[in-house]
This record gives structure tokens, C-alpha cells and sequence, in this order.
């Protein structure tokens, strides 16, 4: 028999599904915002236009989709069960709500009445998905620089909602002596830095190489990679409340930086290793995504030097082509790519595993449309190319035109992941049972 | 059931080895046999068939589904046998093992 297999600790698809199909139509509510939304690009980054989309990106379709993946691949990263699977369901419905509350909130710019309400809501839904790691971690029979990057992802998520919470609570209470938008900055580093990036680094240490299938890696990297990255931030956020001096900024994001490029040498080793030598879509995009990370580090040391570069009338920009490369380059690339490699291997075990061998079953890539993900794809780089150009040359014609290109691929990708879910695998198996018997 | 000689064992061990070039690894897209994940195929001539494999990587979230295909494809032929599955992990799978008409498939 087989044994200590990973599948035994699988969760049950109905505790990943929900997450899938909320961040699908996360991604579509965001394009309608954001080309809703077109002309307070143009305006300071921290209009209240901006933030409802800023946190429907980062929330409603970036993160969802991380916990969906994650639920899924504790079992694969940590060796064992997710800790609890109710609080799981239970914490999905009450950050489904809660990213609606706050993502209303700000859409209408009530910073007084409501946001503390609609803070302090995501502030617990972050609280029961961090408690329900942390107690798998707790449980977990591979513990090594894999599973902390996790586990570090999970503490700079915790930080960065209780800054969130306490930037809510100052609109009514006004507590804070520097303004709102110097502890935005920390938020907003620690959110995209802390959590995202290391979640994504995280989980691509066990993803890349499996999908790329290469063996053999240098794992001191990781190490490396880890402790220059966490150094990094926290010097950074520390520094930021208690010496904010621009040499130790530089420092820390040199620190950060370096951690960005030792982890690049990781996955390059497993990119020249692998023995898959065709990417299909989902690892193009995953591969093309760590190429424009690139971006938001030349634009992070482009921050730093604004004064130095005499810059300064330049520096909202420089800041919203920062944003634009992270949540667009980096993150939802990746996340559009893992979406192509994870999904259809949770739907194809879900109605394939128990006819596998007893009847012919389609592969996982064939239950999802390859010619619409290939679309998508150009319409994407179309989108991204569009949408920076827009914003260097400040032509808001060019940037509705680059947001109608990313509601066509939310709506090309919505076409995907619905066709996943609503795949017949009983009318598959009937049709080529009749097609083989008629051959 | 009679138990038997040793010819009609390895023919039908032989035989098991060609009904595993139909199951593929999901992710990789070739079979497990090219891919080199199949270790050994015991027959005791009776009823039981013990299949001694690995998995591409320990964390393999397809384990199951491919332990699972390489019992039904088995017992489709051979319904009265017992299959037996055992994973091994040592020697670790690596790509050497790939046959080279895998490689081929691969583009190796």
C-alpha cells in the first residue's frame, strides 16, 4: 500500500474551491473598478478611488488566492493535515465579508464611521487564517527554511493588518503624531514585501522546482535569501519608527534587494535544471513574473534617490509605477500563472482520481481552454505594457484603453476557472468511451 | 489458483510492464514506466502483483491518483489479482532515470 502519502493530509475541495472562484471574481470586480476608476490614476496614489482598488487587487484576488493555494499545500510544504478545516470554511466567509466591507468603505471614502468597522472585521478574518497556520506549523514534520518562509509570510501579514488597524482606528481617534500617509509607507512595505512577496517565494520554493521538475538545488540559498530579506524589512520598519535616517533606509533595502537576487539564483539554478524544457503557460507567466520583479527594485532605489536625482516633482509617479509593477508585474502575473498549474490538478483530483485506470481521463491541462489562456496572456503583456506607458507619458485615453485590455483578460480568465469548475467529468467519460467504441 | 511456472510469470510480469506505459504522470505528461519511475514488478505466480515505484518528487500532490491508476489499469485486466503498491523513496527518482525514448518525448 501506499504509504505517508501527502494526498492523505489533502483538505477536503470544499475548503479550497471558494477561495478560487472569490478571487475570479475578485480579479473581474477589479478590472470593472479599475476602469471605473480611470481617471483618479492620475491624481495622489492615496485618493479613496485608488485604495478601493488597491485593496480589492491585494485582497479580494491576490490573497484569497494565496489562502486557496496554501490550504491546499500545507500538506505538501509543512507534512501535515491543515489544523482545522471548519476554521478554514468559517474564515473564508467572514473575509469574503470583510473584504467587501472595506473595499465599499473606501470606494465611498468613509474614513470615520465605517473604516474602523470594516478594519477591525478583516483584522480578525487575518487573525483565524494566521491562528489556523501557525497551530499546522505547530503539527508540521518538515520544519526548514521552506516552511519559514511561511511562517515569516504569516507574522508580516500580522503586522502589516495591525498597522492597517491602527490607521483605521487614528481617522476617528487621531492617536498618530506623523501623518497617515508615513504609516501608509510601512503598510504598504511590509504588506507587499513582508507578506506577499514571501509567501510567493515561499510557496515557489516547493512549486517551481516540482512543475520545472529539477533536482539537486542549493538550498543554502534559501537561507540567504531569508535571513537578507527579513533583515531587511524589519531594520527597515524599525528603522522607520525609531531612526528614520536615509543611509539606514538604503542599508535595509540593499538587505532586501540582495535577499531578492539570492532567491533569483534559486530558481534560476532549478530553470537551467529542469527537465521540462517547454514551458506551458502557467510556468511562462510564473517565469516572466520573476523578470519583472526587476522593475519595482530599480523603481524602489529610484524612491530612495528622488531628492539626490531631483526628482521630486516626479516622485508620485515613481511611487504609482512602484505599485502598478508590484500588484501587476510581479504579483498577478504569478498568481495568473500558479492559477494555470494549481487549479486544474485540484478539479482533475476531484473528478478524475477515482476513475483513473478504469476509464480514459483527460489530462489537467485539458480542462481548461489552452487557446483562451494563450489569448490572455498577450491581452495581459498588452495591459501592462499600456498601462506603464500611460503612466510615464500621463495620457488618461491610453490608460482606459489599458484598463478595457484588463477587463477582457478578467473576463478570459473568468472563462477558464468557470469552465474548471463546471467541467462534466461523466459526459467526458461517456463521450470518449462512445468515440473509442466507434473507432 | 494454480501457481504458475516460471516463463508464464515473467510473461505476464512482461505484460504488466506494457499495461504501466499507460499511465502517465499527469504533470510531466509521459508514462510512468519512460519516466523510470517503476522499480520493480514482482508477480508471485498466484494472485498477487507487488509494484515497487517512486514518485517525481516525495511531495508529489499526484501520488495517490498515480498509485490509484496503476491498480485499476492492473486490475482492468487482471480482476481476480491482488495489487500491491509499494512507494520507495530510496534510491531518490532523479532524471538519469528517464528512458531515452523519454528523453525523446520530453525533448530532452
Amino acid at each position: 500500500m501506499a504509504k505517508n502519502l501527502h494526498t492523505d493530509n489533502a483538505p477536503d475541495i470544499s475548503t479550497v474551491k471558494p477561495h478560487f472562484l472569490f478571487a475570479a471574481i475578485g480579479f473581474l470586480v477589479l478590472a470593472i473598478l479599475m476602469v471605473l476608476s480611470n481617471p483618479y490614476f492620475f491624481g495622489t496614489y492615496y485618493n479613496h478611488h485608488s485604495l478601493a482598488v488597491t485593496h480589492t487587487a491585494v485582497l479580494g484576488w491576490l490573497m484569497m488566492l494565496i489562502f486557496g493555494s496554501l490550504y491546499q499545500l500545507i500538506p505538501v510544504i509543512f507534512d501535515t493535515a491543515l489544523y482545522s478545516e471548519k476554521l478554514a470554511k468559517f474564515t473564508f466567509w467572514i473575509t469574503a465579508f470583510s473584504i467587501v466591507f472595506l473595499v465599499y468603505t473606501f470606494w465611498v471614502g468613509d474614513y470615520v464611521v465605517l473604516l474602523p468597522y470594516a478594519a477591525t472585521s478583516m483584522y480578525l478574518s487575518l487573525f483565524f487564517f494566521i491562528f489556523n497556520i501557525m497551530m499546522s506549523y505547530k503539527n508540521a514534520r518538515i520544519k526548514n527554511f521552506k516552511s519559514l518562509f511561511i511562517l515569516a509570510a504569516v507574522f508580516w501579514l500580522l503586522m502589516t493588518e495591525t498597522e492597517g488597524l491602527l490607521i483605521a482606528l487614528n481617522f476617528k481617534y487621531n492617536f498618530y503624531q506623523a501623518s497617515h500617509l508615513y504609516h501608509l509607507h510601512t503598510h504598504a512595505i511590509m504588506g507587499l514585501v513582508g507578506f506577499f512577496i514571501m509567501m510567493i517565494f515561499g510557496v515557489g520554493i516547493t512549486l517551481i522546482p516540482m512543475f520545472l521538475i529539477s533536482h539537486h538545488l542549493n538550498e543554502k540559498l534559501l537561507k540567504y535569501a531569508f535571513y537578507l530579506l527579513n533583515t531587511g524589512l524589519a531594520g527597515l520598519v524599525l528603522s522607520k519608527y525609531l531612526y528614520d535616517k536615509q543611509l539606514l533606509i538604503i542599508l535595509f533595502w540593499v538587505l532586501i534587494i540582495g535577499g531578492i537576487i539570492v532567491y533569483f539564483r534559486y530558481i534560476y539554478e532549478s530553470y537551467k535544471r529542469r527537465m521540462k524544457k517547454t514551458l506551458d503557460v502557467g510556468m511562462k507567466y510564473t517565469m516572466l513574473s520573476l523578470v519583472f520583479l526587476l522593475l519595482p527594485i530599480a523603481l524602489s532605489l529610484t524612491m530612495i534617490f528622488v531628492p539626490q536625482l531631483g526628482m521630486q516633482a516626479y516622485a508620485e509617479t515613481i511611487i504609482l509605477l512602484f505599485g502598478l509593477s508590484m500588484i501587476f508585474g510581479f504579483f498577478t502575473t504569478i498568481a495568473l500563472g500558479q492559477t494555470y498549474k494549481t487549479l486544474p490538478f485540484i478539479i482533475w483530483l476531484e473528478k478524475y482520481q477515482k476513475l483513473v485506470g478504469k476509464f480514459h481521463t483527460p489530462l489537467p491541462r485539458e480542462l481548461y481552454s489552452e487557446k483562451v489562456a494563450g489569448i490572455q496572456f498577450y491581452f495581459y503583456m498588452s495591459f501592462l505594457i499600456l498601462a506603464f506607458l500611460a503612466i510615464i507619458l500621463s495620457l488618461k485615453w491610453l490608460m482606459q484603453l489599458a484598463t478595457i485590455l484588463f477587463l477582457i483578460v478578467s473576463i478570459l480568465y473568468n472563462y477558464n476557472v468557470w469552465k474548471m469548475f463546471f467541467h462534466d467529468s461523466e459526459k467526458y467519460v461517456n463521450k470518449r468511451d462512445k468515440e473509442i467504441l466507434n473507432n | 489458483m494454480a501457481k504458475k511456472d516460471l516463463q508464464e510469470i515473467r510473461k505476464i510480469e512482461n505484460d504488466i510492464y506494457e499495461l504501466l506505459k499507460t499511465v502517465m504522470d499527469p504533470e510531466i505528461e509521459l508514462d510512468i514506466i519512460n519516466l523510470g519511475l517503476v522499480y520493480n514488478i514482482l508477480y508471485d505466480g498466484e494472485k498477487d502483483v507487488r509494484i515497487e515505484m517512486t514518485l517525481s518528487t516525495p511531495a508529489c500532490p499526484l501520488g495517490d491518483a498515480i498509485t490509484d491508476n496503476v491498480k485499476n489499469t492492473i486490475k482492468k485486466k487482471y480482476p481476480d489479482y491482488d495489487v500491491d503498491v509499494d512507494l520507495v523513496f530510496d534510491p531518490p527518482w532523479d532524471a538519469s532515470m528517464i528512458s531515452e525514448e523519454g528523453k525523446i518525448k520530453l525533448g530532452m
